[in-house]
């Protein structure tokens, strides 16, 4: 009775009116296009409309993965995450912890410090291409003022030592970012507690060890999270400074999948990466949310 | 006592000088940048890390003739504005629903939007690109933005729920029995009250529109469509020579973040927070 009743009928579909735009954008531009992704990838196919599209099975899948340059990406991927953890955590969590300190202007420094993920990846990775120049950058500059100028290389044009360049701009662009969520973590310990540790003795260095890590478990967990996930989707830094080159040797496999695609045509080689990268992604993230999961429980 | 007092001293003056070595590490390629914008070509090639020997202006104007900066800056803008005024409307009414009705569909809504989170936007690039072009949508900013949107949708429905979902119920119950309906209750009781979350989210995608990079490196080929990130990139790759205008470009690209920042900048940092942590 009540089901039928119209009034029920006329909430009910307004209620659905309100959620179908959202819906229809998201089926018709996530949705769909990792369906259709996933059904290219099983194709050759030039990403010219006219042109056939040709039934192929895991034959590109089989391509990537034998590739050489895939496998560079993929390594690529690992050093942002070797960066992310060896340099950037250290870095974000001592950020968090002076700006959480009793020192002064803490105000500025946290804004300051926030201040390059304003800027835009584009600007940013620019900015330290013009920094890393060999002829006329700071850093070669500086070195040939101290009289190393033999170790000035053209760091962005000589593989691996290119990828590390970018993955510490990175860094240098994310730092702040990832000192907001260790501050938050910070920030919510208990006042009894700081009271308890002073009560016993435990300060400085101990109590970071001993008090504050232990209780920002969790924000350790979140920064691990968008880390792991974000190195596999690096793209923008790396295409400013580098284009993923030379010859792909700094390309991550975001940036892979963008050059096979459109600029060797090889679009069912470049969705069968783009899958690979989903699958991964989310593979990961259930590891690692379920190491979270079973910590919590313990 | 006193030597307690002095070491205490000494460590919160460690503690100034990292901090004050952090901060000159984050403005010092920054303020290298501005100053080699007012130097001349030669003067660049001499060294970065020096005041300009002659302070020259027109790098300034050089950038806006030939890279069009102030057009793409321009843009940029819109692309990013018109990306958030479509998000919050489409995002709100939805959240609304998802937070207070009780059908059973509803979870799976939820759950497809949240399904939305995982996907990385490389995963969609070929098949966009594909119907972008069957649609005949290429260099088309409506079609950009719709992209845009779905993909800080499932954000700002994660967000906008959350937000009113924590607030009393007893202010829709007194709203219903004065007879406000569902679409008055949304735009006169809800959205007023949903300000703070609102402002955050609009933070959020404000900043992913304006430097978005990699539909609009598929998507946009018109020059004069560009968007700022693109013109950049497009302007120091075919203008290798000249330096100063490229600096001068770079630093003009990052004021109107810049002045956002500075005006609202606790409200970025919260915005940025509660973002990070949804994951």
């Amino acid at each position: 009775m009540f089901f039928s009743s119209s009034k029920y009928r006329k909430t009910f579909l307004k209620s659905m009116l309100f959620v179908l735009p959202g819906v229809a954008i998201t089926v018709i531009f996530v949705i769909y296009p990792v369906i259709n992704t996933f059904w290219l990838s099983l194709n050759d196919w030039n990403g010219v409309a006219t042109s056939p599209v040709s039934w192929v099975g895991l034959n590109n899948y089989i391509k990537v993965f034998t590739s050489e340059k895939f496998w560079n990406s993929m390594l690529n991927a690992v050093y942002f995450m070797i960066g992310g953890f060896v340099v950037l955590m250290p870095v974000a969590f001592g950020m968090a912890l002076l700006v959480t300190s009793k020192i002064r202007f803490t105000k500025f420094f946290k804004a300051s410090y926030l201040m390059p993920v304003m800027l835009g990846t584009t600007a940013v990775g620019l900015m330290w291409t013009f920094m890393l120049n060999s002829d006329f950058g700071i850093f070669a500059q500086f070195l040939r003022a101290v009289g190393l100028g033999d170790a000035v290389i053209n760091w962005l044009a000589t593989p691996t030592v290119n990828i590390w360049c970018v993955v510490l701009v990175n860094e240098w662009m994310y730092a702040g970012y990832n000192m907001l969520i260790f501050a938050a973590g910070i920030v919510a310990i208990p006042g009894d507690v700081h009271d308890a540790a002073l009560l016993d003795g435990c300060t400085g260095l101990k109590k970071v060890i001993y008090v504050i890590i232990p209780l920002c478990k969790n924000m350790f967990m979140v920064f691990s999270v968008l880390c792991v996930t974000g190195c596999l989707k690096a793209f923008d830094i790396v295409w400013a400074m580098t284009n993923g080159g030379p010859i792909d040797s700094s390309a991550t496999p975001a940036v892979l999948l963008y050059t096979q695609g459109f600029q060797y045509k090889l679009m069912g080689r470049s969705s069968a990466i783009g899958i690979i990268l989903l699958v991964l992604g989310l593979v990961l993230s259930v590891l690692l949310n379920n190491v979270i999961f079973k910590q919590d429980r313990e | 006592m006193n030597k307690k007092v002095g070491s205490d001293k000494l460590k919160k003056g460690i503690l100034y000088i990292v901090a004050v070595l952090l901060a000159a590490i984050t403005f010092l390629p920054l303020i290298i940048t501005l100053l080699s914008s007012f130097k001349t070509n030669e003067d660049i090639l001499l060294g970065m890390f020096s005041l300009p020997k002659k302070w020259v202006f027109n790098n300034y104007p050089s950038a806006v003739e030939t890279a069009n900066a102030i057009r793409s800056i321009g843009n940029s803008l819109f692309v990013a504005v018109a990306t958030l005024i479509a998000t919050v409307i489409i995002a709100l009414p939805a959240a609304y629903v998802l937070a207070r009705k009780p059908y059973k569909y509803l979870k799976g809504v939820y759950f497809l939007f949240m399904a939305g989170v995982m996907v990385p936007v490389h995963s969609t690039l070929v098949s966009i690109s594909k119907i972008s072009s069957s649609f005949g949508a290429r260099n088309s900013y409506f079609f950009l933005i719709l992209i845009y949107v779905a993909f800080n949708l499932s954000q700002a429905i994660f967000l906008f729920t959350g937000y009113i979902g924590s607030l009393d119920r007893g202010l829709d119950e007194a709203a219903k029995i004065d007879g406000c309906g569902d679409g008055r209750m949304l735009i006169s009781i809800m959205a007023p009250i949903c300000k703070p979350i609102i402002a955050t989210e609009a933070i959020l995608v404000f900043i992913y529109g304006y430097s978005e990079l990699i539909f609009s490196l598929i998507l946009i080929s018109d020059s004069s469509k560009y968007t700022v990130s693109r013109a950049m990139l497009n302007f120091t790759s075919n203008y290798t020579t000249s330096y100063g205008p490229q600096f001068a470009f770079v630093i003009m690209s990052m004021i109107p973040m810049l002045i956002i920042y500075l005006l609202l900048h606790e409200k970025v940092e919260s915005g940025i927070l509660a973002g990070a942590i949804k994951g």
